[in-house]
């Protein structure tokens, strides 16, 4: 098994169904992607996902027996959850998925945490697939990569103000009747 | 002579059909002109509106422009494939040049950074020209009521026929032309004249 | 398995502009030569790709300069499905590879399905594959079609939408609906298989090869074709790499990868099937690839219908009635059902708390979906990993040392569809 304390910026990890999930620190993500793809043989970036944690848990836990503010009659069904899930240590989470290109197709997770204004290195010099997916996340979630080259918008036009895929970005369109409805 | 002065005989000439007075300025009516009246005239000759037979040439040869989208482009894209043929209907020939097409369809969903592009290729048409929105995205947004897809196209361009379905089988965007083309031909304008500059 | 030679040498000779990997920029000394030209191949254009601009800078007819602007189909599908239940999230999916559909239902489904550690129905995996396979054809018949027709061998859009119909034809009579069919669900197909349905699959995987034999008498050999395929966009295995292609593209840039083979999902580790590779990496590798791959996707249908037809009266959808809706005729005898049946459809289902991603073989590549779950009945994050959103990354490199006519011809054999893309 591979021992990924030997990671630099190595803050933990742990295993999943699918891939490890290993937690590295932000200033030195781009050492942990170089050592990932030298060492250990990671060849390919697959993916960059960014996802925002604000309100994370934030529904409270539902049942008919009461939520922590008391029962509201007028919204039985609260959608909220049977288990607080676990919280997470900052606002942001920008996973890095990679690949390596042989047998067993052995994936892992590169995850590192970050506050609304803290930029992370990019790691377009490590793989250059991540020019592209570093500006969608930048485009649509607001997270500044220090270093990347063209850091600009993507997919919406230039002009656009905000940053859509946050949590407290309204969902936008047109009010239509029970359009709040599940 | 008695019978011209009491009853105006009608001419050809008065009905457009001037070559007889480039060869003979001074001929008088002819036989076929002395026994048909007005009515009769019409009839005979099968003389139509110089509107009725411009109209239907237009819609026997409705060319429309590539404005492909997203998932409503592979429909549109099947109505030229042999099994929906549209060339029977001379539309076959979809012109990439906007200068040069009629008929925009609008296959898809419309971004808002899309919303400028297809003002542009709509302007750039020479009248007449008519604008089916094909798809619910087109025609009210679709399933996508978001911050980023326009609900729909009507309010930036005058539409003529909405095809709902996601997305429209193409039967479904062959009935939508063919209405298309009847209303034509019956006299409806298209819908930049009825509802005057898109709204 | 691997063609990384040499790890630390990954990047060596490599044709990757050095500035900014995604754009290929003027060189120095013309950048102030008058005869330099900038178009722009606006989204609105004749090659039937889609809203995709390009802005070129040419010299001539040679292409020195190029870039790539997307998002004029950005829909929000992240952000929309964000706020619907994991039922009604299905269908966004779908519209997302608007050519491959139910490859991209099928990885929702299943990342789902693992947060939720269901077991599906062994009928209902070997119809998804099935199905997945009629689809990996069917994208690629449209590939060929369009792609043929704007390097002006026109004749082969009609041949090709013939073949399609068929396909789409065998959808309707299982679920319905032509495209964006909505049949896969959380726990296995929404439906049964209907009868009939295996006689008319193998018509069609009957007359299959004899369509295939029809495209390659066409083109394999065509001296058009070759002179505008051959050599033409070429991508090396490194560059592919680094540039995160997967699919026919790295296929055809000599790198023996297929998740189907390597990281088998469904029941791919099941069946045989060969995964074409060709060395060069131009224009005509990936078309021979896409060729081969209908050939083997048309096996492999053989043998899914071969296990479907003997699996007559299985079940076709898990039996949790937590997540899967009862049948109806127990509504009405069954007070445990009637209330399952409320509580999904108006709540939905909860999916434990839990981040995943599920990669499968899309035609166009891995295509993927992570999936961050909060305990609750709506997902808290959802991205798609877009093939084509990647092999749009290539354009730059691909267009090096090309001329303007073969632009459609490069941009055309990436196989890129727009929603994918912009999604």
């Amino acid at each position: 098994m591979t021992q990924w304390s030997d990671l630099p910026g190595y803050v933990s990890d742990k295993d999943g169904a699918d891939m490890p999930t290993v937690t590295v620190e932000r200033e030195r993500i781009r050492e942990a992607c170089e050592y990932a793809r030298d060492q250990l043989g990671f060849a390919m970036c697959v993916d960059v996902v960014a996802t925002d944690y604000l309100e994370w848990g934030g529904k409270g836990v539902s049942g008919y027996i009461g939520t922590a503010t008391g029962r509201d009659l007028n919204k039985p069904m609260t959608e909220g959850l049977q288990a607080l899930p676990d919280p997470k240590p900052k606002r942001f989470s920008i996973s890095y998925h990679v690949l390596g290109l042989r047998q067993g197709a052995p994936r892992v997770r590169l995850q590192c945490w970050a506050s609304d204004g803290e930029s992370v290195p990019s790691v377009v010099s490590v793989w250059p697939t991540c020019d592209w997916h570093e500006r969608e996340q930048f485009d649509l979630m607001g997270i500044v990569f220090d270093g990347h080259p063209n850091l600009e918008r993507l997919l919406m036009p230039e002009d656009w103000e905000g940053h859509p895929l946050r949590k407290d970005y309204p969902l936008g369109g047109e009010p239509v009747r029970f359009s709040d409805a599940v | 002579m008695a019978d011209e002065q009491q009853e105006p005989i009608t001419r050809l000439r008065d009905y457009g059909l001037q070559s007889e007075r480039l060869l003979w300025p001074t001929k008088g009516p002819s036989r076929f002109e002395e026994s048909l009246g007005v009515e009769e005239l019409e009839r005979a000759l099968g003389i139509t509106t110089l509107e009725k037979a411009v109209r239907w040439a237009q819609t026997k040869s409705m060319w429309p422009d590539t404005f492909g989208l997203a998932c409503c482009a592979i429909e549109m894209m099947s109505i030229v494939s042999s099994r929906y043929d549209l060339a029977r209907f001379g539309m076959e020939a979809f012109r990439s040049s906007p200068r040069q097409a009629d008929l925009l369809i609008v296959s898809g969903r419309v971004a808002h950074k899309m919303a400028e592009p297809l003002r542009q290729i709509y302007d750039q048409m020479l009248e007449p020209k008519w604008v089916i929105a094909m798809g619910v995205c087109a025609s009210s947004g679709g399933m996508f009521n978001n911050y980023t897809i326009l609900q729909g196209v009507d309010r930036i361009v005058p539409v003529d026929i909405y095809i709902p379905f996601c997305p429209p089988r193409p039967e479904a965007l062959m009935e939508g032309i063919i209405r298309l083309h009847e209303a034509h031909q019956a006299g409806i304008p298209p819908a930049y004249e009825r509802n005057g500059v898109a709204t | 398995m691997s063609t990384v030679a040499d790890k630390t040498k990954i990047y060596e000779g490599t044709r990757i502009p050095a500035r900014v990997p995604t754009i290929l920029d003027v060189p120095p000394e013309l950048r102030d030569d008058e005869d330099v030209l900038q178009v722009n191949f606006g989204p609105n254009h004749p090659s039937t790709h889609g809203v995709l601009r390009l802005i070129v800078d040419l010299h001539g007819e040679e292409v020195v300069g190029a870039s790539a602007v997307i998002g004029y189909l950005h829909t929000g599908f992240e952000k929309t499905m964000e706020s619907k239940t994991y039922w009604k999230c299905v269908t966004y999916p779908e519209r997302i590879d608007y050519v491959g559909y139910q490859n991209n239902e099928l990885v929702f489904v299943l990342a789902v399905e693992q947060l939720l550690e269901m077991n599906v129905p062994t009928k209902a995996t070997w119809m998804r594959m099935l199905l997945c396979e009629l689809n990996r054809i069917h994208s690629h018949l449209i590939y060929l079609g369009t792609s043929a027709l704007e390097l002006g061998a026109i004749s082969m859009f009609w041949y090709c939408f013939r073949e399609r119909e068929t396909i789409l034809d065998l959808f309707e009579l299982v679920t319905g609906q032509r495209m964006h069919t909505r049949y896969f669900q959380v726990g296995g197909l929404a439906e049964d298989i209907p009868t009939g349905f295996y006689p008319e699959a193998r018509k069609f995987i009957e007359w299959m090869p004899h369509a295939l034999d029809d495209y390659r008498g066409l083109l394999d050999k065509n001296q058009i074709w070759l002179e505008r395929t051959v050599g033409i966009g070429k991508l090396s295995a490194a560059d592919a790499i680094a540039l995160g292609q997967t699919g026919p593209n790295l296929r055809a840039s000599g790198v023996d990868w297929d998740l189907r083979r390597d990281a088998p999902y469904l029941h791919y580790d099941q069946v045989d099937f060969r995964v074409p590779v060709y060395p060069n990496g131009d224009v005509y590798d990936r078309y021979r690839v896409r060729m081969d791959e209908m050939a083997e996707s048309n096996n492999i249908v053989r043998q899914c219908l071969d296990k479907l037809e003997r699996m007559e009266g299985m079940p076709w959808i898990a039996d949790d009635r937590k997540v899967v809706l009862p049948p109806r005729e127990e509504l009405h005898t069954s007070m445990e059902s009637l209330i399952h049946h409320f509580k999904i459809v108006t709540e939905g289902f909860r999916v434990p708390a839990g981040e995943i991603y599920v990669a499968i073989e899309s035609p166009r590549g891995e295509s993927g979906c992570y999936l961050v779950s909060d305990g609750g009945p709506k997902p808290w994050r959802v991205h798609f990993r877009a093939p084509s959103f990647v092999a749009l990354e290539a354009t730059a490199t691909c267009l090096r040392d090309t001329m303007v006519a073969d632009l459609i011809a490069v941009v055309g054999s990436l196989d890129a569809v727009m929603g994918d893309t912009d999604r």
